[in-house]
């Protein structure tokens, strides 16, 4: 009775470790904006509105943490969430399917896409940084080609998940299912049993293959809900090619280091969406003082850095790579 | 009824050029311990991962109370009613104790595609609580424990379900004296219930004190199955070496005067957390022992003494005054260093016999431009695995292929080839058999007499007796006692001072 107390007290222990540092990056990089430039950010209604802009990238982020935890990675991302997207206004709009086809489309193309990636990783056996930058080039062709080389707008009657409480409800069901698979299902122990040692896993039974394309296929329908909020969001979406997709890879990708970095403290979903939303307030700091894009992304990498380094506490000895 | 459990018929295995099993064929009965051994290389591991379905044999078949089994993977081999605890670590990080246990077996757990991880922890706690492991905590992070309480997280792991054969292959070298203990106890409670230990072990006493029966294999075919009760220990080597195993085992030396030369000296160091202020002297051609319990420090002495300590304070002064704070001071001052995890902390298992060979040597065989000749690192890896017998197809294989004591020859190798004056060998038999063994044991002996100062860290008491001129025993991360060679001493006097 009392070790198992003692079991309990330490596990709220190391949760709540990980809940005060990351409310204390909240506060601290609200509290030296709001120094900076106490008028035009930080209020209330503004930090909402951070959020709400967080929740985008933090749905692609729970997604492609099942990728990156075990081990793999996806430079398609932004091309994912750009052909998700512009599959998606194409269903509501063109073929008139509204919400459903909105929804449907995008988070069926984003499957595909993680479905492709993921096969090609595993037959091609070479390393899923190669595979997805080569069909990256392929998404983005493909979505340039659908849409035309026009840009596509949703409906303005079709844009309820860019606006609460639409793209609330729509993110926390993300976040629940996420939770769900990763906490609840054979899936999430698996993930963690292949990240951990992959041969190992094997000898266990695991279909090591079959489950690294699920990691994809959950990534790409996770990037394909953030597509619906995108473009519901942003209201209209441009099919650019040349790898210039890749910038939307940016944001989804430091969230998913911070469910790497608190993985240790049980709570890799929370931390990926307050993680994104102190990116956020970065963004939106630099933006209310004005700051150039280049000072802006050279002090957000910064940040990052300080921040990955600061949570994630690596034993003396452990090796980095 | 039969007593036969398994039949082994006709099992061959090769990878690449190398066979590693030619026609094997013994029966293996219900409701004993069946020991396997043989020289490292022999095929031991390689037949027990084939029953297991951790390789897949290329010829033969294994027949379980007969019915032909072929398991592709541990869980199928489980459902077929066999496990296995392997030689090096089995249990995977990222996962709850509760998760490890049950990895691969979650299905009695899920409902609707839904895990009942309260459920599965419940579970978990009760067997662990069963098998007297109730330190351990289903929920916790496997991370959270060290190597042997890990270990026996596997032991429940693989028999909580009740198969018909448990396979533990080199487990008991990796376990404390305690741990051990609780292996033994599980081992017979496996006899006892009419199921069968398939048990591996370089140690030829624990062997014959717990095995009914004993198979004996070399260069993967098979030899000879005795009854343990009617063979002593020079029989088990004669049967794995093939001929009588003659001359010294350890030192036959007693009362040969030390010099007084001290080559390194260890003033006050502590590790926090692990060793609290060690201070001792080395001295030249000495072997200086050091033992104790697993957790009790002394594994950390030998990191220290070659820089690799975290945190450390105090000094290790080498003769000519230089102090010794980090690895490349210590290997450019001709100190070696040999760990006890070998596959993690020796060698580059990625990489070929001969970059392991080379690496600390590349300074000394680099061209004036400094530029390496491959002739010249072939020549250099040739010599010095063909010194220590290395058994290999070439030094261009990969390390990741050898057995056990192969890679530990080319541990050894390695730093032979670097000529180092100071070599620090934290148990460097573990795994390994008794022709290797005494290999080694001679090299040591004649490093000595040449002027080469040795610390030999080791839990086996016998070699740490038969080989050191003067022994250290650590308790809790402390020097407990300090012994000399006299030929009285036994296993008790170093307990005593252990425990």
């Amino acid at each position: 009775m009392n070790t198992s107390t003692e079991t309990a007290g330490k596990k709220i222990s190391g949760q709540v470790k990980g809940y005060l540092l990351l409310i204390l990056l909240v506060i601290i990089s609200w509290g030296i904006f709001k120094i900076i430039t106490p008028n035009n950010f930080g209020s209330a209604k503004n930090m909402l509105s951070y959020f709400e802009a967080s929740l985008l990238a933090a749905v692609g982020a729970v997604g492609f943490y099942f990728v990156m935890v075990m081990g793999m990675f996806d430079f398609s991302i932004g091309a994912n969430i750009m052909l998700s997207a512009i599959v998606g206004c194409v269903f509501a709009g063109r073929f008139g399917l509204g919400y459903f086809g909105l929804v449907v489309g995008a988070i069926l193309t984003g499957a595909l896409v993680g479905l492709l990636n993921g096969t090609f990783y595993v037959k091609l056996r070479i390393p899923s940084m190669i595979v997805t930058t080569g069909l990256a080039l392929i998404y983005e062709s493909i979505a340039n080609f659908i849409a035309g080389g026009v840009e596509q707008t949703l409906p303005s009657n079709l844009r309820a998940f860019g606006q609460m409480p639409g793209n609330l409800i729509l993110a926390v069901i993300a976040f629940a299912i996420a939770y769900l698979i990763l906490n609840y299902t054979k899936i999430g122990t698996y993930t963690y049993a292949i990240g951990s040692n992959e041969f190992v896993a094997k000898n266990m039974g695991i279909k090591v293959n079959k489950y690294k394309i699920l990691a994809f296929i959950i990534s790409g329908a996770f990037l394909g809900i953030m597509a619906v909020l995108t473009i519901s969001y942003g209201s209209s979406m441009v099919a650019v090619t040349g790898m210039a997709s890749m910038s939307r890879n940016f944001v989804p990708t430091m969230g998913c280091f911070f469910g790497l970095a608190f993985k240790k403290y049980g709570m890799p979903i929370p931390a990926i969406i307050i993680g994104e939303f102190v990116i956020n307030i970065i963004f939106f700091g630099f933006i209310a003082l004005g700051a150039p894009t280049a000072i802006q992304d050279v002090i957000t990498g910064l940040a990052l850095l300080v921040i990955v380094t600061v949570t994630t506490k690596v034993a003396k000895g452990e090796i980095v790579k | 009824m039969s007593d036969i459990r398994l039949e082994i018929k006709d099992v061959s295995k090769a990878f690449g050029i190398t066979k590693a099993l030619s026609s094997v064929s013994f029966n293996i009965n219900k409701g004993e311990i069946h020991a396997l051994i043989g020289e490292n290389g022999s095929g031991k591991s390689t037949l027990t991962n084939s029953l297991a379905g951790i390789y897949q044999k290329d010829w033969g078949s294994f027949i379980l109370d007969g019915k032909e089994v072929n398991p592709v993977n541990q869980v199928e081999a489980n459902n077929e009613g066999i496990s296995i605890i392997v030689q090096e670590l089995g249990t995977l990080d990222g996962l709850t104790v509760a998760e490890n246990i049950f990895l691969g077996h979650e299905e009695k757990f899920v409902k609707f595609g839904i895990k009942n991880t309260a459920s599965m922890n419940r579970k978990a706690n009760e067997l662990l609580k069963q098998y007297g492991f109730d330190r351990i905590k289903a929920s916790d992070m496997i991370e959270h424990y060290n190597f042997e309480d890990r270990k026996l997280v596997e032991i429940v792991k693989a028999t909580y379900f009740g198969p018909k054969i448990v396979v533990i292959d080199e487990t008991t070298t990796a376990l404390s004296r305690e741990g051990r203990e609780e292996l033994y106890k599980h081992m017979k409670r496996i006899r006892e219930e009419g199921n069968t230990v398939i048990f591996i072990s370089h140690d030829l006493p624990e062997v014959l004190s717990l095995s009914d029966t004993i198979t004996v294999l070399r260069d993967g075919l098979y030899i000879d199955t005795v009854k343990s009760s009617e063979i002593d220990e020079d029989g088990l080597k004669k049967l794995m070496v093939g001929r009588d195993v003659t001359g010294g085992y350890y030192r036959a030396d007693y009362g040969e005067k030390v010099s007084d030369e001290v080559v390194m000296k260890v003033e006050n160091v502590t590790v926090p957390g692990i060793i609290s202020n060690i201070s001792f002297e080395l001295h030249k051609g000495e072997i200086l022992g050091f033992g104790g319990l697993s957790e009790s420090g002394m594994h950390e002495v030998g990191k220290a003494c070659f820089g690799a300590s975290f945190d450390r304070e105090g000094k290790v002064t080498l003769a000519d005054g230089t102090q010794v704070n980090d690895i490349p001071t210590a290997i450019s001052h001709s100190i070696a260093y040999t760990s006890k995890d070998r596959d993690n902390e020796s060698l580059v298992m990625n990489q070929s016999i001969r970059d392991n060979i080379c690496l600390p040597s590349l300074d000394d065989l680099a061209n004036k431009a400094h530029m390496l000749s491959d002739k010249k690192l072939k020549s250099f890896a040739d010599e010095f695995a063909a010194k220590m017998s290395t058994k290999m197809q070439s030094v261009d294989q990969f390390v990741s292929n050898l057995s056990g004591g192969n890679k530990q020859k080319v541990v050894l190798a390695r730093w032979i080839g670097k000529d180092s004056d100071i070599l620090v060998l934290d148990s460097p038999t573990r795994g390994i058999d008794i022709k290797v063994k005494q290999d080694i044991y001679q090299l040591m002996d004649r490093m000595r007499k040449s002027g080469k100062s040795i610390i030999m860290i080791s839990e086996e008491l016998m070699e740490l007796i038969g080989m050191c001129d003067r022994i250290i025993i650590m308790k809790d991360g402390q020097i407990n006692g300090e012994l000399m060679r006299n030929k009285d001493m036994d296993e008790n006097t170093l307990i005593a001072k252990m425990v």
